[in-house]
This record gives structure tokens, C-alpha cells and sequence, in this order.
């Protein structure tokens, strides 16, 4: 399958790409298979999150899916961003060729890594800047 | 709605038919109707058609009319070459020599011959993207029955020393290793670089006409007069028995002309191309920062520029300039639909990193000035955009 026009405009134009100064939760996650690496930072107040930036290196829906994610939780509780499926991101990016749906995948699970009590303190480990 | 321009820097994956072959081609279509098999006057003038075609691919590559087959493109044409010879000559050996940088037709045929049984020497080319004689020298066993090692590379345009491999391999021969047969893909150096058989020394030689400004889906075999093949579409006649099924006659009419051109307008499309490649590179390495060339600065087609755009991934970047009306095209992974990078980049001792960042431009006889301006402005904005979302651009900075 091709990919959607929606797809292109978030490779052509990233939505929340980048670093948080402030940032009090993220992670990063690679996948073991293809290398890909996505980086989410978080600043949460109150439960809810209030901005969200993301970084990313790997094939194109990586991106794409690094970017929607970014986008679409922000101004989410934590609850209603952990409850998020790789569907729904799929949905928005119009689908993905079967072989290339484990980018959702890996959106998915760095954000509910993000979202663990225990990273809630740290920042990404890689990449802050110096 | 804004007309997006459009800039085709792709002509290695294909090219567009020129006008003067789809003329040539046309009454083949309609009115000069017939199969090359009948004996009335239709058919008749269907097999001059061919029989005229056959002779101008032939001097393209300074064979004899009789020994060119005709038939799907490339990737059959290396089928035929090489398991039609591997199943002929296998009681002389089961041991094939190649490179590590071979087409992927190439390098599914001996990965489907390795399954049964066959052993594949694949040959390193070093940074440079280059085979050497010495290590061809080297791998030859007992064994061995046939050496396959492409004229110019597809994805980086490094052109290997198929003459000075096919004069050792004469010697081999003279030395008693008589059943041995060398096997060489030009397609990508075909319309680029003169090509004669008896330079190259070969027993086997592959053509496409989609990457000369002919039609997809016709191609060409030369196979030296007494070298043995078993066919491998059977069931016919035709191509003196070594290729079953009714000729096309328009797409081999069409590739006649397109080789009668390529011979005639080399030279110029050549300089042209040069030209533009040079400028083109000229200007990405002023412009855009942590880029790689890849492959032998002189040893190359004219038209190719392989670079490695380093921390990004050239699928993301292909889109982006595909979106921006520019056509180009990558070996990395994800585009090309398997998990690895391309084998190409890694052979030559690259980084994974570096092979996912690379990305082909190939130029054609139709690119101008304008073209380049265009192309470099986009291509700097991109990279810079896609850098800004990548961790290890951010990595790299904060390691300065």
C-alpha cells in the first residue's frame, strides 16, 4: 500500500520534534530488529501531560508515528495517553504496509515506558543536550 | 492548486523510451502485425524486423547477430546466464565466483543455487567499491565453473576490471582450467562506456533496454557461439532454441533502435551527464555537512552520485524529496522492503548507520542546470530538517 497524504505531511513536517528543557518523564526505545530508535520527553503536571517532544531515527513511519504521538498526547491525562493503542495511530497515518506497522508499535511502548512511575523523574538517558 | 516541478534524478532504476525508439516501434503495435514464426508476408516482415534489431544490439557490444538473445530483461537474462550454465556445466564443477556488490537478481540466483548445493565465493570491493584481479585469482578452486562480476555497479557506479579479470581468466584457461566460463551484467554500463566482448572476454553478457531510453520488459543475453546453456523457458523455437516463447517484436525493434542511438550519442550524453554529476556533488559537499561519497571518485559511471547523508535515514528523506517533486532512490532498508541496508554500502566497509543514509542520484540526458539548482536547495533544507528530529544528529553535536 501506498502511504497517505497524512503520512507525508508529518515526514514533511513533524509536528513536536525536538527536546524538552524541562522535561520530567521520557524514554527511548530501539527496535532490536531494524535499529530504529524513538525518544519521547514529557513535561507532566497534575497528571496531565503538558507538552510532549519527540526525536526519532529510522525509516519513515518511525517518524510518522513519532510525530503523531507527539501530537495527539499532548493535553491528554496520563490515563487517556497510556491508554492509547497503536491502532489509534495507525488510524490518524491512514495505515501502514503490514510489514511496516511495528513502528506504531514501538511509538506505543516508548510512551507507556514513559509513562511507568519509575522514569517518571528521569529524562531520556541518551541525547539531552550538553 | 500548485503545480509541484518535477526533477527525475533516477534514471539508474529507469529511463524514460525516447521518441525516436517509440517510432521506431509504433507500426510494430498496429499494422506490421506479424509473428516472426510465420512464413507469410506479415511474419516475414515481422523476422527482418528482428533479425535488424539483433544486429544493432550486437554491434553495440561487438558480438554476432547469433549469439545475442532476446528476451525479458536483466533479471532473466542473468537467470539464463547463470543457472542455464551452472545446470549445463555442473559436471565440471559446482563452485561460482562473484562479487559482493552484484545486482540482486545476481545475488538471488546464487543465494537459490548456494540452497542446492553450490558453492558461492563472493568477492570483497573494499572502500573504493572495487573488485581486484588478484582476489578473482585467488578464489579460483577446481571447481570453479564460472566467474560473474558485474561491468559497473548499479548503486554507486564503480566500474570493476572485467577486461583484465577476462585476460586471467584466458590464462586459467590455457593453464588447463578448461571448463570454466566468465559472466558479466552490463547493464548499468550499457549507453555509458563502450562494450566489446572480445575486449571483455566473456562467455556471457547481460542487457536491459529500460536503462538506455528503451521500453521495460525486453532484454538481451549475448552468449558466446558454442558456450552450452540450458534454457530456462522451454517450449519453443525461437531464440534458436534457447529462449521459448513468440518474440516482441515491437519492444525488440525498439531496443534496436535504442541501442543504435546509445552507441551514436554516448560521447555527448556522457559529458552532459558528467557534468552535471560533478557540479551536483560539487555544490552538496559545500553546502551540506557529515555526508559521505560513496565509491571510487574516478572509476565510475558518469551519471551515478551515491552519498550517505550521515544520522538520517534515506527513506524519510526520499519521501521529503519526492514530495518536493524530486525523484531519487535508495538502497536503505525500509524502500527497498527488506530489513537489511543496502549490501551495496555495507561491502564497502560502511557503517549500518551510514548505508541507511545513503542515497542514489543518477542523471540523464534530459537533466539540466536548473535541475541541479533545484535539487541541491531542497536537498540541503531536507537534511537539515530530518537531522533536527534525529537523536544521533543531536548526539554527534553535543560529542563536538
Amino acid at each position: 500500500m501506498a502511504y497517505s497524504e497524512t503520512f507525508k505531511d508529518h515526514i514533511a513536517n513533524p509536528r513536536r520534534a525536538g527536546y524538552l528543557d524541562d522535561v520530567n518523564a521520557g524514554a527511548e526505545q530501539t527496535n532490536p530488529v531494524c535499529g530504529d530508535r524513538l525518544q519521547l520527553s514529557l513535561r507532566i503536571k497534575e497528571g496531565r501531560i503538558e507538552a510532549a517532544r519527540f526525536l526519532a531515527y529510522g525509516c519513515a513511519p518511525t517518524l510518522a508515528c513519532g510525530s503523531v504521538l507527539a501530537e495527539m498526547i499532548e493535553g491528554m491525562s496520563c490515563a487517556e495517553a497510556a491508554a492509547l493503542t497503536r491502532q489509534e495511530i495507525l488510524q490518524i497515518l491512514g495505515g501502514l504496509p503490514s510489514r511496516k506497522q511495528h513502528a506504531a508499535a514501538l511509538a506505543i511502548e516508548v510512551l507507556r515506558t514513559a509513562l511507568e512511575p519509575s522514569s517518571s523523574s528521569l529524562g531520556p538517558p541518551a541525547s539531552r543536550p550538553q | 492548486m500548485t503545480t509541484v516541478r518535477r526533477i527525475y534524478l533516477d534514471h539508474s532504476a529507469t529511463t524514460p523510451v525516447d521518441p525516436r525508439v517509440v517510432e521506431a516501434m509504433l507500426p510494430y503495435l498496429t499494422e506490421r502485425l506479424g509473428n516472426p514464426s510465420s512464413v507469410h508476408f506479415f511474419g516475414q516482415q515481422a523476422r527482418a524486423a528482428v533479425d535488424a534489431a539483433r544486429r544493432e544490439v550486437a554491434r553495440m557490444i561487438g558480438a554476432r547477430p547469433n549469439e545475442v538473445v532476446f528476451l525479458s530483461g536483466a533479471t532473466e537474462a542473468n537467470n539464463l546466464a547463470v543457472r542455464g550454465l551452472c545446470e549445463a556445466a555442473e559436471p565440471h564443477g559446482r563452485h561460482i565466483i562473484t562479487s559482493a556488490i552484484e545486482h540482486s537478481s545476481l545475488r538471488g540466483i546464487c543465494a537459490a543455487l548456494e540452497h542446492r548445493g553450490w558453492s558461492i565465493t563472493r568477492l570483497p570491493v573494499y572502500e573504493d567499491g572495487i573488485v581486484r584481479v588478484d582476489d578473482v585469482r585467488a578464489a579460483l578452486r577446481k571447481d570453479t565453473v564460472l566467474i560473474s562480476i558485474m561491468m559497473a555497479n548499479n548503486e554507486i557506479g564503480t566500474v570493476q576490471p572485467i577486461a583484465e579479470i577476462g585476460a586471467m581468466i584466458r590464462e586459467e584457461r590455457a593453464r588447463s582450467h578448461r571448463h570454466l566460463w566468465y559472466h558479466t551484467d552490463v547493464v548499468q554500463a550499457a549507453g555509458r562506456m563502450p562494450i566489446d566482448v572480445e575486449s571483455i572476454g566473456c562467455d556471457l553478457l547481460s542487457l536491459s533496454a529500460h536503462k538506455m531510453y528503451g521500453p521495460k520488459g525486453i532484454g538481451a543475453l549475448y552468449a558466446r557461439r558454442g558456450v552450452r546453456l540450458t534454457p530456462q523457458i522451454v517450449g519453443g523455437h525461437q531464440e534458436r532454441e534457447r529462449r521459448a516463447g513468440t518474440e516482441a517484436v515491437p519492444a525488440i525493434v525498439a531496443f534496436g533502435r535504442a541501442a543504435q542511438l546509445a552507441v551514436a550519442e554516448m560521447h555527448g550524453r556522457n559529458q552532459q551527464a558528467r557534468r552535471l554529476r560533478d557540479r551536483f556533488e560539487a555544490e552538496v559537499t559545500t553546502k551540506i555537512p557529515d555526508i559521505v561519497l560513496n565509491g571510487h571518485r574516478e572509476h565510475r559511471l558518469p551519471h551515478i552520485s551515491n552519498i550517505s547523508f550521515r544520522f538520517i535515514e534515506g527513506e524519510g528523506l526520499l519521501i521529503n524529496l519526492d514530495m518536493q517533486g524530486v525523484a531519487v532512490s535508495t538502497g536503505s532498508a525500509c524502500s527497498s522492503g527488506t530489513l537489511e541496508p543496502s549490501p551495496v554500502i555495507r561491502a564497502l566497509g560502511h557503517s549500518e548507520e551510514k548505508a541507511r543514509g545513503a542515497i542514489r542520484f543518477s542523471f540523464g540526458k534530459d537533466n539540466c542546470d536548473e535541475d541541479v539548482d533545484y535539487v541541491i536547495e531542497v536537498l540541503a533544507r531536507v537534511v537539515a530538517n530530518l537531522r533536527h528530529l534525529s537523536p544521533l544528529a543531536r548526539e554527534a553535536q553535543a560529542a563536538i
